[in-house]
Parts: structure tokens; sequence; C-alpha cells
């Protein structure tokens, strides 16, 4: 009866946490500023993602992959204008990476909410994301302070 | 006559399997089932009772590369070579739609010499005491079951609320003899368990948190309780990996373990031989360390290498040696 006890009590616990996890699990959006993370992304990511230019190249490089990936090219060959997207999430990495740069697109959830884009394909960008990064020779370490900038919007663009 | 009568015991079971599979193709479902869409790496490996987690310690992430979409599993062998012990490990897990993890498998550990002392004196007098001198072997059947419960390890980078999950294991030790020589209280046992885990991207870094509530000695090689200790009690691991790339990690683990045992003698049929008579009979449990490195060649592989400090086991001081891993994911 004593492990049922502690059983009971862990469980107890595992709620409380869940219950206290509530308010952040709101859904994610651009907010025009660095996106915070915990712990924070380095102070000079963007530098080392070499500012603009560097981010841009980044992007073409996410976008090659994307269009090259059967699982999930269809997606952004029917809803969207990659020219479009390039330029948009140019302006995005920038500015959740800390750039004083504003992003003049629609919020994730907006951009994403009639898709119904599942975390199998959300997935697929990110390991295109890892493959950009190798492709413009932006070391792993820095490619995670991008990574962590952009996990969030998991919430708002997984809809399915 | 009886390997006829063995399979035949088998039948029913295979028929009830093949059409299990016979209906899921026939339907197509089966490729709507299965995924694989987690980011490499991020299923982790096979820990030694057989859940989803690092090399000793279980995580709250669930095994394999399933994502919420779907349906994913393992198999996995192990291998430790310590300086009195050799452990092989062989099983399977399976996760579902990244919710659920249900794992078997089956520790075979080998004892070397650690025991002919007392197994040569024993086999002279004919006492039953589960040890073959020269060639005791201790067999453990391990049954796991995880749930993750709440959070996510990798998405929510922007709160410190971890994946959590609960999950237990039932143990059946097959060398009843040996554990009783050992003065173990019992030979089969269940564990629960609940794990936190969450990964920092931003210094590359996986922190794991597991609280294992557990009687076991040895994590169940040599039995569950005994003289000092019978009740279950919270034990913590930990485990840290360092992600140097999108398929290498290193890191070091943790695991607390008991002293149920500690301090005790072996019992010879009846007989608690005082632990100095025949030299060294006395017994030790200490914590468990390991420093390890994962590579993750593709999602259908894994290979996992590491330097096990796993000090006194049983009789015997100073177990150091090297643990090697492979898990196959489909």
């Amino acid at each position: 009866m004593k492990s049922l006890k502690v059983i009971t009590q862990i469980a107890a616990s595992a709620m409380l946490l869940f219950a206290a996890a509530q308010p952040a699990l709101a859904a994610q959006d651009p907010t025009g500023s660095k996106q915070t993370t915990y712990p924070g992304i380095s102070s000079d990511a963007l530098e080392k993602f070499g500012g603009e230019a560097g981010v841009h190249n980044w992007v073409e490089a996410l976008f090659y992959y994307i269009m090259l990936d059967n699982r999930i090219n269809k997606i952004f060959i029917e809803h969207g204008n990659v020219a479009r997207q390039i330029a948009l999430n140019t302006q995005l990495e920038q500015m959740v990476l800390g750039g004083a740069v504003q992003y003049e697109g629609a919020s994730m959830s907006a951009a994403h909410a009639d898709l119904g884009i599942t975390l199998t394909q959300f997935n697929a960008v990110v390991e295109a994301a890892y493959n950009a990064c190798e492709r413009v020779n932006t070391p792993y370490s820095v490619c995670n302070q991008l990574i962590a900038a952009l996990a969030p919007f998991e919430r708002s663009i997984v809809t399915r | 006559m009886k390997g006829l009568i063995g399979v035949n015991r088998y039948l029913p079971s295979c028929a009830a399997l093949l059409a299990l599979s016979a209906a899921l193709f026939s339907a197509g479902a089966w490729a709507d089932l299965y995924n694989d869409g987690k980011v490499l790496a991020t299923g982790g490996v096979s820990m030694t009772d057989g859940a989803g987690g690092g090399g000793i310690t279980p995580w709250a992430t669930i095994t394999g590369y399933g994502t919420r979409d779907g349906i994913n599993g393992d198999v996995h062998y192990t291998y430790v070579n310590l300086p009195n012990y050799a452990l092989n490990s062989i099983g399977g897990a399976v996760g579902l739609w990244d919710r659920v993890e249900l794992s078997y498998t089956n520790d075979v550990l080998t004892t070397g010499s650690t025991f002919n002392t007392v197994g040569l004196l024993t086999d002279t007098l004919g006492l039953p005491t589960g040890i073959a001198p020269w060639n005791t072997t201790i067999k453990m059947d391990v049954f796991g079951a995880k749930v993750r419960v709440f959070g996510e390890a990798i998405y929510d980078s922007d709160n410190l609320i971890p994946q959590v999950a609960v999950g237990g294991f039932y143990k059946i030790n097959h060398n009843r003899a040996l554990l009783k020589t050992l003065q173990a209280s019992k030979s089969k046992d269940w564990e629960a368990y609940i794990a936190a885990t969450k990964i920092f991207f931003p210094i590359n870094t996986l922190v794991n948190v597991t609280l294992r509530y557990t009687a076991a000695n040895e994590t169940g090689l040599t039995g569950f309780g005994g003289p000092k200790g019978n009740k279950r009690e919270i034990r913590p691991e930990v485990s840290l990996a360092y992600l140097l790339n999108k398929g290498t990690a290193i890191g070091v683990e943790y695991q607390k373990h008991g002293g149920n045992l500690e301090g005790q003698s072996v019992d010879l049929n009846g007989v608690v031989v005082p632990g100095d008579l025949l030299g060294s009979l006395t017994q030790h449990e200490s914590d468990w360390y390991d420093a390890f490195i994962a590579f993750f060649p593709s999602k259908n592989l894994s290979i996992t290498m590491a330097y096990a400090m796993l000090g006194n086991i049983t009789l015997t001081p100073n177990q150091s040696g090297y643990y090697i891993s492979l898990q196959a994911s489909f």
C-alpha cells in the first residue's frame, strides 16, 4: 500500500507541474523581437551566422533541401511563392536571432492554419535546416541557436 | 519430441501474429501506421533494461523514430565487459504515437571467477547454491512500459518545462538459488520511475533526471531486497549529453544504487559463512557511472560506446570496463 501512496504522490506532482505549465503552452507567434529561450540565444549568433547575407544564404540552402525532399516539397509548391517565402524567412530568422529587422509576413499560426501540417512534416524541415547549416558551413553549435529560436513555432505550425 | 511440443506451443501465437500482419498489410494500414519522422538521434538509444534512454537510465523520450503520427520500433544488443563479469543484453522495444513505449530485454550476466571459491567448496559438499564452478550465469527477463505524460523535450525551448514520462519494469531473475546464496529476498520484482528530459539547444546539451522507485540489487541481477533492507526506495539517476553534431553525442551518466546486501556474506544452504573465513566473501554495491559516445549514422542504426565504472559488484571490487551497444530501428 505504501508503494501505491508513493505512485499517487508522484502522479499528483506530475499533474501539478502540468497545470503550472499550461499558460506557457499558448500558440507561439513572432513577437517582433528576439526569441526568448532557456538558456538565451548567444548574443553573437546573428554575427556568427554571417549577418543578413549569411542568413539569406542559409534560407536559400534551406529551400534547396526542402524543394528536393519528396516528403514535403508539394506543400511548398502548392501554397505560396517560394521567392517570397525566402525573402520573408530571411527577415524572420534575423529577427528571432536578435537582429533589428521587422518580419513583414503573416503570423505563424495564420500562415499555416489551413495546411494540416504534421509533426513528421515539420521535422522534415528541421532536417533540411541542419542540412542547410552544413551546406553554408555554419557550425552545428551556431546552427542550434537558430534551431532553439524556431523550435517553439512547432506549436503554431503543426495542426494535426 | 520435446522440440516438437515446444514448436506446437508457439504455433497459435505465430498464427495470430501472421494473421495480424496480414490484416495490417492487406488493409494498407501499415503504411499509415509506420512512422520515422523524428529528427535524427532524438529517439535516444536503448538502456540496459531495454527502455529508450541513455546507457543505464530510462529517459522521458519514447524509443524509436515515430512521432505522434505513427509507430516505430527498435532492437538492440549491448555487451559490457567487466573484469569479473560480462553482460549480454538483447531486446526490442516499440514506440506508439510517441506516447507509449513497450519493451522487453533479456540480460545474461556471466560471472567469471567471482564465485569459484564458494562454488568449488559447495560443489564438493553437494550444496544447492546456484553456483556452477567456472560457469555461473545469471539470466534476467525485463518487461518495460512507459507513458509520456506531458512536456516537450525538444520543441519548447522557450520554457523550462521538461518532457515527463512515467514507467515501470517487471524483472524476473532466473538464478534463484544463487540469489538465495547472496541473501537477496526476491528474484522477481517491479520498479517504477518518473523521468524528466529536456534539450537545451543554445548550449547543445540534453539533461535527463530520473527517480526510480526500486529495491533492486545491481538492477536486479543479484535480486531484490536483502538483510539490510527490503523496501523499495527512490534512487536518482542523471544523464548529461552534449551534442557534437546532428549525429554524435557524448556524455556522462550516474545511477544511485542501494545497500540491501551491503556487508553481507554468502548463505550456503542455511549457513551464513563469516565474510573473512574463505578470504573476501563480503558483498558491496557501488553507485554506477559511465561516460559515453553515441553515433547515429542513420535513423536505422546507432552505435554507443562507453566506459562503465560500476565499482563493487557482489564480492569483487573495481568493476570498470567497456560497453558497446548497437541499436537498429525500423
